[in-house]
């Protein structure tokens, strides 16, 4: 995020070096400039896709392909206008996004790389067989753009359709869509607790990134005039995951800054390192891929991060204040590749939110109205048991506790009843409806949130678009409202929703700080908070006490209480008896994936089974 | 970003035929920061462009990279004069991209000021640069085999067989033999389409069947399957639409398969790696090329036997026994069309002008009877190749050496 | 399509096959050890062939001087932080094999021991690509070692067309014998391609069950933390484990080269058709790598005869269902509860 200021200053510096370009550029300068906008143009889809999103396809260039194809056969043999040719092919790009995405939503972590070098192997000799597209050799003769024009002002054009998307792609970044999206790469449990539909939106993504990869192909198409299959091969693919790789994948400015090594420096190179080798060899292709091997070992951000950084360090020692990120989006990760940055958070919408309306809230159901119940529980995995004959009841206003040794099979129970596990018996049943077998999604949206007992945050977004992340059901903005920012009063409403909730849990201190640099007791707050935001009527927490220090664990006892009072019905598992002791209003034992006592704590204490599962008999 | 585009080195490659020696001159002409003096190396350039200079736009790497090699190795051995002008060659790799082709044309077009162009060696790089070349009134020689229209696109030409005649000349044997059907198997590539589609239209004016069209990759381990099937139709010959190295993968697999009939190769695979990787298994493989690839075998009635002996030998003694190849042939007729035009030019303006570009194409277009290596190229106003039937021999693999046999 | 046909077929699919064996096995050991999907290892494929072709061309293959290079830059870095030790396999080792490539080359050595040298050359580079590209990464994700795959393969392919040249080579058939089984005509090249499939296998097998090495490398693959808490070398084993993989490529490409002629960049296209077979495999499996293998390679023959033009599309996309189940049986491998 940037100042309005700011942002507004650099779009119309850039608009205005844009504009400039046909009278400074030479026609080759142009081209040069064309074919970097172009692919810088694919690359932030792929940035999206893959920095944003955490899905990483090397077959991108299939869909540069495919809308180019598109267009080309269009305006060439259909004598349609090349502005026709854009619809179209967009539609052709995102229409083939949309089912390979029906295919490949559904696999997961590598494997999904893996099917997408499979298409683009397979695309590329599709282009060459089906009959009319010229085979092999391809076809030309395809119009320009607009009739006569000029190569400088078909760079201009482009430069202006970058900035454009460049805009939207940052816009979209910093919503409650781009908050979902990266809550997609970080873990896909987690969003769905918090009601993320993670299939569906990790095909929207890969579509949004196919129809960036079609736009990009248009005009492609259009500027070359010329479209074989050779260009958008699994060699092409690779080369845009390098360039967002060198770039940065994890900006938007990634993309430009890749895109602007790639297709420059290998012209410059081309030329320069056979006459310097004295010998001929795709020279550049090897400094390149050195290049990328270099960068994943030592900036595996990529340069744009890096040179940020370094530009601000520079500051910092010469005391200025650090600038404010150019109209770009925060941090974000791309799980495994980035490691923790050192970059401060940006400013946030406080002063919006301060101005919002609030967001809807759920009716609650009376206190002491029955809100979840387990009836004869059961969960195997292969011979082992993991939970058997569990019966629980946890009321409106009311704090139970579910306590045992470790393997009792807490987590287990806990992962049934918000649906990140499906029972293998038994019934669940949510303010008197079952849920048994649905998704955490689901289950989410009849009003149930949850923490985890292993923390899943996102690292590098601030403490506040951690929070707003559990507010995504209660908000609807979508792709397009997000990117065209139709979005802002909702957002603002969200982030101060959020903005109230850190403040319950008491993290109004570090709302701006990478939820990841915060102790990992604080960083449990914040799970909490992100569960509040979605405004629960039942929230499981799991272990909220761990790594809390004493004054911290009477306020969250506090808070609770508080909670409670709401008549908000809490279920929660810890291990810090005191703190149980303090607060449950009833407490449920384990042992072994059952349930060997249940009532209130001054009996559960008296319990001889309960004693002997702790100590072992011994008292 | 004006200063994106700048040379930060330029080594000059030339070599003096003539003197015998290799020039390597290292020519530090301009070493420039990036965004600073667009406009000074600008000036320098066009001051500079009182020589003539040739652009050549070559597959050096990527997957055609065996045959860009050959067409490379032919400039080691052109004079650093023509017509009492300087002459400077700038070789350049496309990577076998089209889209790079386009870059470096308009590089050598604006950059360079180049008088003329020999290349793209890519059939669809020619079709990408061709535009552009044609809009900035620079002759264009094609090295590879594409269709044009020279009344449309009056600078461009070509120095290449069109793959209809070579195939022609194929299929005319075939006729010759008796053979009533053929099978075909070839590259899933442009190459391998264009030698298909010429079969078929000269199959079918000599009352030939094509009974088979399989493909491979250039990349792939075997052809037997594909072999496999074009037996079961029992061609009474096969062709094989493959080049360089990997076109020997049908014909090595048709021995194994002990096929018995007539197998057939196209000018894409006559060369000595081509023998040296079928060995024993490509013995009897009748094909079509150039003259210049036999250049020691051509009786004294073959007008192309002169020049191809003057230009094997150089480039022998220049390259190596192994540079030999149709490819480098097709650089050095390219260069001979060029030498015989630029003279005429020269009368009437200075290279590195579009008048002198201007009068290049007319004088190119006028080019009558020039004996190359690779045939006898005469143009005209809608003919910018002019190759006939003195373009084309048939040689056959005969103990591991390619013979002349018509 | 008489039986003839389909047994000709079946013997060129297995033939092909049998090499995906090989590359398959090869990836799944480096990938199973260090995570790394070792696409690269295709361009191995091409590095042997162009070494021994090269060699028996009199031609000092460029691959010696590579690994020259690497050996020399492990060297100093191994110096550098005080390992003594490390003179012998990185300054030792390659010194000898470079004398010896040399003496060979000069001298006209039967193809035999250039075949061997040849071996030991793109065998000796596995472990050192691993070290300087896959080792400084540490533990990152699957995705950024796969990436790092990607740039190896084009860093791979730049270096073979320097120093090999863009031309193909095939090398000398070891036996033009051929055997007729009934109406089939099975020749021996295969057959040899076939048994050497079965010892490498048996041998691997012998060696992950039998020596500690193997034991180690088990351990590596199974539970990579264990493995480490038990005081398996992480590093020694990733080396190993590339050493193996890089072992396989070699040998494939040693047995393909009087087959199908190679050139600097036909390898990658072999390894990702291995690869395929691979992740058929689930990517942890070798007998279902193996079959997939084998599978591979008869579907690509049987499509190259029903439908040639469509034979790599095919291939290609036998991958996508078999990723789908994969993802279906096993979930998203990062991320579990």
């Amino acid at each position: 995020m940037t100042k309005p200021g700011q942002r507004r200053t650099l779009i119309v510096a850039a608009l205005a070096v844009s504009a400039a370009l046909p009278f400074v550029l030479t026609e080759y300068e142009a081209t040069l400039a064309s074919f970097t906008g172009i692919a810088a143009i694919a690359a932030l889809g792929l940035v999206l896709l893959t920095g944003v999103s955490g899905q990483t396809s090397f077959g991108h260039a299939t869909f540069v392909g495919l809308a180019a194809y598109t267009t080309a056969w269009m305006s060439r043999y259909g004598g349609w206008s090349p502005v026709a040719g854009l619809p179209a092919g967009l539609a052709i790009a995102g229409g083939t996004a949309f089912l390979l995405g029906l295919i490949t939503s559904r696999i997961s972590g590598h494997y999904l790389p893996l099917a997408t070098i499979a298409w683009c192997a397979s695309f590329f000799y599709l282009f060459g067989i089906l009959p009319g597209l010229g085979g092999y050799n391809g076809f030309g003769e395809i119009p320009p753009l607009f009739p006569g024009i000029s190569t400088g002002t078909a760079a201009a054009l482009i430069g202006v359709i970058l900035i454009a998307v460049t805009i939207l792609a940052a816009n979209l970044l910093t919503s409650r869509t781009g908050r979902a999206m990266r809550a997609l790469a970080q873990s896909r449990i987690m969003a769905e607790s918090v009601g993320i539909d993670t299939a569906r939106l990790a095909r929207s993504t890969f579509v949004l990134a196919a129809l960036l990869a079609g736009l990009a192909g248009w005009l492609f198409a259009h500027v070359q005039r010329y479209v074989s299959p050779a260009p958008f091969g699994l060699s092409a693919s690779i080369e845009y995951v390098f360039m967002v790789v060198i770039g940065g994948v994890s900006q938007l400015g990634g993309a430009i800054v890749g895109a602007a090594i790639v297709v420059l420096l290998r012209d410059q190179l081309n030329d320069l390192l056979p006459r310097l080798l004295g010998s001929s060899g795709n020279f550049e292709t090897v400094a390149f891929s050195l290049a990328v091997i270099a960068s994943l070992q030592y900036a595996p951000r990529g340069i744009a991060p890096a040179a940020t950084s370094l530009w601000r360090s520079g500051n910092r020692l010469l005391n200025r204040p650090p600038p404010a990120k150019l109209g770009l989006p925060r941090d974000v990760s791309w799980p495994g590749l980035a490691r923790p940055s050192t970059t401060t958070p940006p400013p946030t919408l406080e002063r919006a939110a301060a101005h919002a309306r609030s967001l809807p809230v759920r009716p609650k159901p009376p206190r002491g109205s029955l809100i979840l119940q387990t009836t004869a529980l059961e969960k195997r995995f292969g011979g082992l048991i993991a939970a058997r004959s569990i019966d629980l009841a946890v009321h409106a206003g009311e704090i139970v506790a579910l306590i045992g040794p470790n393997g009792a099979g807490k987590s287990t129970t806990f992962n049934l009843c918000s649906g990140a596990l499906a029972p293998t018996a038994g019934s669940i049943r949510l303010l008197d409806q079952p849920i048994q077998g649905q998704g955490a999604r689901a289950i989410a949206r009849r009003g149930l949130a949850r923490t985890f007992q292993h923390v899943k945050l996102l690292p590098e977004a601030t403490v506040l678009d951690n929070i707003a992340l559990g507010g995504h059901l209660r908000a609807r903005a979508g792709f397009v409202r997000s990117m065209l920012r139709l979005d802002r009063t909702e957002e603002a409403a969200l982030l101060q929703t959020a903005c109230f909730q850190a403040g319950r849990v008491g993290l109004t201190d570090v709302l701006n700080a990478p939820a990841g640099t915060l102790p990992l007791g604080r960083q449990r707050l914040v799970e909490i908070a992100r569960g509040l935001c979605l405004d629960p009527s039942i929230f499981l927490l799991d272990e909220p006490a761990a790594g809390l220090r004493l004054q911290e664990k009477q306020a969250l006892a506090e808070l609770l209480r508080a909670l409670r009072d709401e008549g908000m019905a809490i279920l929660l598992v810890e291990h810090d008896m005191d703190f149980v002791m303090d607060l449950a209003d009833r407490i449920a034992v384990m042992d072994f994936g059952e349930k060997i006592a249940d009532g209130p704590p001054g009996q559960i204490q008296d319990d001889p089974v309960v004693r002997e599962a702790y100590l072992g008999g011994v008292a | 970003m004006a200063g994106l585009a700048t040379t930060l080195l330029l080594r000059q490659y030339d070599t003096n035929r003539a003197a015998g020696a290799k020039v390597w001159g290292t020519d530090m002409r301009m070493i420039r920061v990036f965004g600073t003096a667009a406009v000074l190396a600008g000036l320098l350039t066009t001051a500079a462009s009182a020589q003539i200079k040739i652009g050549a736009i070559i597959s050096i790497t990527g997957p055609t990279a065996a045959l860009g090699v050959g067409y490379k190795s032919a400039f080691a051995t052109f004079p650093a004069e023509i017509g009492g002008k300087s002459v400077t060659y700038i070789v350049r790799d496309d990577a076998a991209d089209a889209s790079q082709a386009v870059t470096i044309a308009q590089r050598m077009i604006e950059e360079d000021h180049v008088d003329a162009i020999i290349g793209p060696t890519l059939t669809s790089a020619d079709y990408a640069v061709q535009p552009i070349a044609n809009a900035a009134k620079v002759p264009m020689i094609a090295t590879a085999p594409i269709d044009y229209d020279p009344v449309k696109d009056p600078y461009t030409f070509s120095a290449v067989q069109p793959v209809a005649l070579m195939i022609g000349a194929v299929v005319g044997d075939m006729a010759k033999r008796g053979v009533k059907t053929v099978a075909y198997i070839g590259y899933s590539d442009g190459f391998g389409d264009q030698v298909y589609d010429a079969l078929q239209a000269s199959a079918a004016k000599s009352g030939i069947e094509v009974v088979a069209n399989e493909r491979y990759a250039r990349t792939d381990t075997s052809a037997e399957a594909q072999v496999l099937k074009a037996m079961t139709k029992k061609p009474d010959a096969v062709m094989i639409g493959g080049s360089g190295t990997p076109g020997a993968l049908p014909d090595v697999a048709l021995h194994r398969r002990g096929y018995k009939g007539l197998i057939y190769g196209n000018h894409g695979m006559v060369s000595p790696a081509f023998l040296r990787v079928g060995g024993a298994q490509v013995e009897g493989t009748i094909a079509v090329t150039g003259p210049v690839v036999v250049y020691d075998q051509l009786p004294d009635s073959n007008q192309s036997r002169a020049p191809s002996v003057v230009f094997m030998k150089a480039l022998i003694e220049k390259v190596g026994p192994d540079a030999v190849s149709p490819f480098a042939g097709y650089s050095e007729d390219a260069f001979l069309l060029l030498q015989a035009a630029i003279p005429e030019a020269l009368k009437t303006a200075q290279p590195g002008t579009e008048a002198f570009r201007v009068a290049l194409r007319d004088s190119l277009e006028k080019t009558h009877d020039l004996v190359g290596t690779h045939g006898v190229y005469s143009m005209s106003p809608t003919n910018h190749n002019g190759m006939d039937d003195r373009a084309r021999v048939l040689v056959q693999a005969v103990d591991g050496k390619w013979k002349l046999i018509q | 399509m008489d039986n003839a046909i389909l047994l000709a077929l079946l013997q060129d699919g297995l033939t092909t096959g049998a090499i995906y064996l090989l590359l398959a096995v090869g990836l799944l050991i480096a990938f199973s050890v260090t995570r790394a999907i070792f696409i690269p290892q295709g361009d191995l494929v091409s590095f042997a062939a162009l070494t021994l072709a090269s060699m028996i061309g009199r031609h000092i293959p460029g691959t010696i001087w590579l690994l020259d290079s690497l050996c020399a830059a492990a060297l100093a870095l191994s110096l550098a932080r005080g390992r003594l030790n490390a003179v012998i396999p990185y300054g030792l080792a390659p010194a000898v094999l470079t004398i010896a490539t040399l003496a060979a080359t000069r001298y006209g050595a039967p193809t035999a021991v250039s075949a061997v040298l040849s071996l030991g050359i793109v065998t000796a580079l596995g472990p050192l690509l691993y070290r300087f590209a896959y080792e400084p990464l540490g533990e990152a994700s699957v995705l950024a070692l796969l990436i790092v795959s990607m740039a190896l393969h084009f860093v791979l392919i730049g270096i073979a067309l320097y120093c090999f040249g863009a031309e193909g080579v095939s090398t000398p058939a070891l036996t033009d014998a051929s055997f007729d089984i009934g109406s089939v005509t099975v020749s021996g090249q295969s057959l040899f391609v076939g048994l050497v499939c079965l010892a490498m296998v048996g041998a691997l097998r012998w060696f992950s069950v039998r020596t500690l090495y193997g034991k180690a490398l088990r351990a590596a693959a199974s539970d990579r933390l264990g493995a480490r808490l038990i005081g398996v070398d992480h590093v020694l084993s990733g080396r190993t484990a590339f050493a193996l993989a890089s072992f396989a490529a070699a040998v494939s490409g040693l047995l393909i080269a009087p087959i199908t002629p190679l050139s600097y960049d036909t390898g990658f296209e072999i390894g990702l058709k291995g690869f395929v077979a691979a992740v058929i495999g689930g990517l942890a499996s070798y007998p279902l790598a193996a079959a997939g293998a084998l599978i591979v390679g008869t579907i690509e023959s049987f499509s190259g005869f029903w439908a040639s033009e469509y034979r790599n599309i095919i291939v290609f996309s036998l991958l996508i269902p078999v990723l789908i189940w994969l993802s279906l049986t096993r979930g998203n491998p990062e991320d579990r509860a």
